[in-house]
């Protein structure tokens, strides 16, 4: 132990333990407690038969099953396992709980190490590699401890007072330098080779807390037969049973604990959840809880999961989250071997570990006859006990006389000494003097600070309980009842009687009925707190928030500036802030406020907790849903043949569409898309156009509901016609264009884009249900139901003779532009064919019942060889509709109206629709509006770039000048250069003006003609073609 | 309808193999999968008013009682099951041979009715841990004093609509989605019941 016995505040190793160490030794050197000089001989809920090794810093240590990280780092003494955020100063282990500030460290390595993970909620495992963070070059040697010397520029609010000018130096240089200086744990950076799941899990009861109170009302509700979930964070049940010596019904508390454990899983009806924490409090009875389930072990197994976020779903629910020890506040209170006095009892009873040899005990509390008697049962010297009362009560004197300790009565620590490891405390007794104690272990009480976090998780604001020196669950979310220490039951008869009571009660309001659970009895106890806030005149730091170096000054620096309230002195000084949410802090901080505001504390108010109870890994909240499986995809039903053929695909909402068929040879995909651009233009080009929306639409009413959301009018729609149509918001923007086809009386097809066609569904089946119920009209979704592939070009009436079968007659007299009818095809299936065009050639799209689509499209493939057929994909198609001037999602992006779009013919005049109202107002109707223009570069060799703004020819590129941007471009293959659309204030008037592409970001700007947007075949001969 | 030379493609087909294991190897597989082929599926959505006579309707021409809450209610061979007010999922398979539309059409004027059998893909699960496994992305409440035989829910997996019944109480359930959606369904289900192992039987 070179870095630990080359310190010269290491104390000497208990004295027990070098007895116990040779007499431990297995034969074969590796069990027993071998190393763990601090490890007492005998008790602990530790399996002394096996051991695990882990290393810490590099250095190799050996720990039992059922230790963690900290008990085992404790059991070999080591205490000095950290630097603090800010001042970069040497810290210890404070607690044995999730509430632990300091000790914070990088477990595991490589892709999987974890920054931040508390050491004493680490469950150890054999092999566990951990490492301390927020030092450099080395924990016992950090330079970064020069922030010391910066404290005082360093106090609360530096952040706004240091660095506030100039603003520009914030992010480049400001920023950097405090996240360097000034931070927690390294992320792995690589990706995360662990899976993680989400589940949900309905009952009852959901009892959060396996202590005391939790384990009686888990039994009260659970013996109704009712579904009960149990949640403990922890990996075994008891709370503050198996961490105190207490005895219930003469059994000691761990064997009442663990009879209660049989009780409860002898139950079907009771789940018990461990490793899990319920970290949030949603509505409707909602609860989030995270499951550890691998964390203990180095690696998941196979097929499960890291860890599991449970989704609760319960009826009633017991918060019976226990409380929280409070440090106490003075001088240098952070040194190493300063540690709460129940954490204290927790190591020497739970983990069978001395965390010193000599202890002082400091504490406003009646359980210090408690810690008293634990340490002397574990031998370890007891230096002082030093209680500020004046009177100490009879209890701890009797603890104090049978240990031999010394009882300060009326005195206080003002400073801990020592720097990696505490040496000594100087006290101050009632009579004013000085002293100075030599020890290594300082057990701090400032009382108990009830776990209300998740009570008011849904705003609930807490109330303050003088007596008990805390703020208490008030108006609790529905459903949800607190129960035991975390309702202020601190004495243990209390907390099991409120517990089975919370349980029956929990049951009873669920409609179950079941016998009072018999509550055992107790042995004595006084759980008596005289709060104390801070030592005055300590000397040294005195740190209220060990997690954000917040000190006593601090909290009196935001009183003297005004940040008072709860919310703004957290936020001023960080105070209650990081991954400890300010567990050990948030009381006396609150209470540090109210003395210098000399306000009562329920008037200064408290910070309002919000989810998560503890930190949450973001990979549990993503579950599954990561990489490919981030949402579902959407497969085409040309979709295998595409891959066959080595398409390249790219999504489009949650579809995966393919955006090119490369051929071989092609290298650049403007290559494959030129072609497949030519192919369409010259011969006949097949396209999966499946993935648009597909709305069945029925009724007597039918057309006059189209009448009502389309801005056109459909009255004159015959049966056997297409038409497009134009869908307004309420507030007269353009929604989404389509087409509806009729295919009988009252049996209509309505098509939309991709990308809107859940929404337009939405909006129609909104206006069916809510706007017009009167009206005869249903509406179904086939998007899925039928594959549509259009064929596009010059040939594709060649290639449509050969899809359908020969009694359809499918030529341009029979079946013109804009017709939709009921086919067969390839010999008998039932196929719908609509003569739309969205390319400008002449196109048909036919629809066959989607499990036939692969067959249907191979066919045509496989016919249209002789006519050069080719398939194109999304890029081609997008170029061809550029080329056509017809506006997407990129000009139908929600800021355009119809005018804008050059689409204002569509607003019928002649009746009403929805949104047209709101399509008049002024700012819609303003001529100076940006309108759709096409564009083409002055110099045919220049490349454009949607996204570029428009700014008249010899105007400064400034934001007063823009004029507009470039919403789509491509390169034309058809007319070989550049073409773009875009939206251009008073544009239609402008034709044949030059303006800039002004594109700064990609450092863009080109000369720019306006025109018509419609590139090609302005007459649209070819698609009646 | 005619023969044809290519055959139906399922929406699975090249995403699984008949009798193909899949996560944790098990002589006794928790969940056990199959696809059900080619049904016969519509929409069947009362018209305006209708709803009274529709009910009749389907109770004279079918013996069904159509359903009024998210329930399945079976006749000889067609199945109805209620996906929202006024609207069923008719179900039958084999598939009729004239289509569900062709099946349904007695109920014309009383109901829209719309083919969608080519729109859903219909999986049957069953299982030991099945409820387990499906408690991975189901949000409802599957436990046996909550949702029975008969039941029928439409609800969300793993951002995927679903409609879902329970047929029996070993227990079964199927499961519509979207053909689209079909192999990312699968892709869900094989993850979340790889520790109980999956077996995909041919169904």
């Amino acid at each position: 132990m070179s870095e630990q016995t080359s310190s010269p505040d290491r104390p000497q190793a208990p004295q027990f333990s070098v007895a116990t160490r040779s007499a431990l030794v297995g034969k074969d050197g590796r069990t027993g407690t071998r190393g763990q000089s601090c490890r007492l001989p005998t008790g602990g809920l530790i399996e002394r038969a096996r051991s695990h090794s882990f290393t810490f810093d590099g250095r190799s240590y050996a720990g039992h099953p059922g230790d963690t990280l900290a008990s085992a780092l404790l059991a070999n003494g080591v205490h000095l396992v950290g630097r603090s955020f800010k001042y970069h100063r040497p810290r210890g282990i404070l607690t044995a709980g999730p509430e632990e500030p300091n000790a914070l460290v990088e477990l595991r390595e490589g892709a999987r190490r974890e920054p931040n993970t508390r050491a004493t909620t680490a469950e150890l495992y054999n092999g566990l590699i951990a490492r301390s963070q927020n030092r450099w070059p080395s924990l016992r040697f950090d330079l970064m401890a020069i922030n010391s010397l910066l404290a005082p520029i360093l106090s609360a609010g530096f952040y706004y007072k240091t660095f506030m000018w100039p603003s520009a130096f914030w992010e480049k240089v400001y920023e950097p330098l405090i996240r360097r200086a000034a931070g927690l744990g390294r992320a792995a950076g690589k990706a995360d080779p662990d899976t993680y799941e989400k589940a949900h899990l309905h009952c009852d009861v959901l009892v959060i807390g396996g202590g005391a109170a939790g384990l009686m009302a888990a039994l009260a509700a659970g013996r109704t037969g009712l579904r009960v979930v149990l949640t403990e964070q922890d990996f075994r049940l008891g709370g503050r049973l198996i961490a105190d010596n207490r005895v219930l019904d003469d059994r000691r508390s761990v064997d009442w604990v663990a009879h209660m454990a049989g009780e409860l899983a002898g139950l079907p009806n009771v789940r018990m959840l461990l490793r899990s924490t319920v970290f949030g409090v949603y509505d409707h009875g909602t609860y989030a809880a995270l499951e550890r389930v691998s964390d203990h072990i180095a690696v998941p197994p196979q097929y499960e999961p890291r860890q599991r976020l449970w989704h609760i779903h319960a009826r009633r629910c017991v918060l019976a989250a226990g409380a929280i020890e409070r440090p106490l506040v003075f001088g240098d209170n952070d040194r190493p071997g300063v540690m709460l006095a129940g954490a204290v009892r927790a190591y020497l009873n739970r983990y069978a570990v001395a965390p010193g040899r000599h202890a002082v005990v400091f504490s406003t509390s009646d359980e210090t006859a408690a810690t008293v008697a634990d340490l002397a049962r574990a031998g370890v010297g007891i230096a002082a006990v030093i209680d500020p009362r004046a009177s100490v009560p009879h209890g701890i004197e009797a603890a104090a006389r049978a240990a031999g300790a010394r009882l300060i009565g009326g005195g206080v620590i003002i400073r801990a000494l020592g720097r990696a490891r505490v040496r000594a405390v100087e006290i101050r007794t009632a009579t004013g003097a000085i002293e100075r104690i030599a020890c290594d272990l300082v057990c701090v009480c400032g009382g108990w600070t009830p776990s209300i976090h998740l009570a008011s998780h849904l705003g609930g604001r807490p109330a303050w309980s003088d007596r008990l020196a805390a703020f208490l669950p008030a108006a609790l979310p529905g459903g949800m009842a607190a129960a035991g220490a975390a309702n202020g039951q601190l004495a243990l008869a209390d907390a099991l009687a409120a517990g089975a009571e919370a349980g029956l009660e929990a049951a009873a309001q669920c409609g179950a009925s079941g016998q009072p659970v018999a509550v055992p009895a107790t042995d004595g106890e006084s759980t008596f707190n005289a709060a104390l806030w801070r030592v005055r005149a300590a000397r040294g730091k005195a740190f209220v928030d060990l997690q954000n170096d917040v000190t006593d000054e601090d909290v009196a620096l935001a009183g003297h500036e005004g940040f008072r309230a709860g919310e703004h002195l957290k936020r001023y000084t960080t105070l209650g802030m990081a991954t400890d949410q300010g567990k050990t802090s948030n009381v006396t901080g609150l209470a540090l406020m109210a003395e210098f505001t000399a306000k009562p504390i329920a008037q200064t108010g408290s910070t309002t907790f919000r989810p998560p109870y503890t930190p949450v890994a973001i990979g549990a909240l993503a579950g599954g849903h990561r990489g490919k499986e981030f949402r579902p995809t959407r497969l085409a039903p040309s979709h295998n043949w595409a891959c066959e053929r080595g398409a390249r695909f790219v999504e489009a909402g949650q579809w995966l569409r393919a955006q090119f068929y490369p051929q071989p040879g092609e290298t650049d995909w403007l290559t494959s898309v030129k072609r497949e651009v030519r192919t369409v233009r010259s011969r006949v080009g097949l396209c999966d156009v499946s993935t648009l929306g597909k709305i069945d639409v029925q009724g007597a009413d039918a057309v006059e509901f189209f009448d009502r959301v389309y801005s056109a009018s459909w009255k004159a729609l015959p049966i056997g016609k297409a038409r497009y149509g134009l869908m307004l918001r309420e507030d007269g923007m353009v929604l989404d264009d389509g087409t509806v086809a009729r295919l009988t009386a009252e049996r209509y097809v309505v098509t939309t884009t991709t990308a809107n066609a859940a929404k337009v569904l939405q909006h129609m089946e909104f206006c069916a249900q809510w706007l017009w119920p009167e009206l005869d009209v249903q509406l179904a979704s086939v998007t899925d139901a039928w594959a549509q592939f259009a064929l596009a070009g010059p040939c594709a009436r060649h290639l449509l003779h050969k899809v359908v079968d020969g009694q359809h007659d499918v030529s341009d007299a029979a079946f013109p532009y804009l017709a939709a009818g009921q086919v067969t095809v390839m010999g008998g299936l039932p196929a719908r064919l609509f003569r739309i065009s969205f390319s400008g050639e002449l196109a048909y799209e036919i629809a066959a019942p989607a499990g036939y689509g692969e067959a249907l499209w191979r066919h045509m493939m496989e016919s249209g060889r002789e006519f050069g057929v080719e398939p194109y994909g999304t890029e081609a198609l997008g170029i061809m509709r550029i080329e056509k001037g017809h506006v997407a999602g990129n000009e139908i992006n929600g800021h355009t109206t119809a005018a804008d779009l050059g689409l204002g013919r569509m607003l019928s005049g002649a009746k009403d629709f929805v949104g047209r109202v709101m399509a008049q107002r002024p700012g819609l109707m303003a001529a100076d509006r940006p309108r759709l223009v096409g564009l083409k570069p002055v110099d045919r060799q220049d490349c454009l770039r949607a996204g570029a703004h428009f700014i008249r020819a010899g105007a400064k590129p400034t934001g007063r000048e823009d004029e507009g941007y470039m919403t789509s471009a491509a390169f034309s293959p058809t007319l070989d250069h550049w073409v773009g659309l875009g939206l251009l204030v008073h544009g239609p008037e402008r034709h044949g003006e030059q303006v800039r592409a002004y594109d700064p970001v990609r450092g863009g700007d080109v000369a720019v003609e306006v025109c018509h947007p419609v590139f090609y075949d302005p007459t649209g001969e070819r698609l009646r073609g | 309808m005619a023969e044809l030379d290519h055959p139906f493609r399922s929406a699975l087909a090249g995403a699984v193999t008949a009798g193909g294991q899949y996560g944790r190897r098990s002589a006794c597989p928790g969940v056990v999968v199959s696809e059900i082929h080619a049904p016969g599926l519509a929409m069947v959505a009362a018209r305006k008013g209708r709803r009274g006579d529709l009910i009749a309707a389907v109770r004279a021409g079918f013996g069904v009682d159509l359903p009024t809450t998210p329930r399945r209610a079976t006749g000889q061979e067609i199945a109805f099951v209620w996906v929202g007010p006024d609207q069923w999922l008719a179900l039958q398979h084999p598939a009729p041979k004239d289509g569900m539309e062709g099946l349904l059409a007695p109920l014309a004027g009383l109901a829209s009715l719309v083919e969608v059998s080519h729109g859903r893909t219909l999986f049957a699960l069953t299982g030991s841990r099945v409820r387990e496994a499906l408690a991975k992305g189901v949000p409802i409440d599957l436990h046996a004093s909550a949702f029975g035989p008969g039941d029928a829910a439409s609800t969300l997996v793993a951002h995927i609509p679903v409609n879902l019944w329970q047929v029996d109480d070993r227990p079964s359930y199927e499961f519509a989605i979207a053909r689209s959606l079909a192999q990312s369904f699968w892709q869900w289900l094989t993850v979340a019941a790889a520790e109980y192992g999956v077996q995909f039987a041919d169904g």
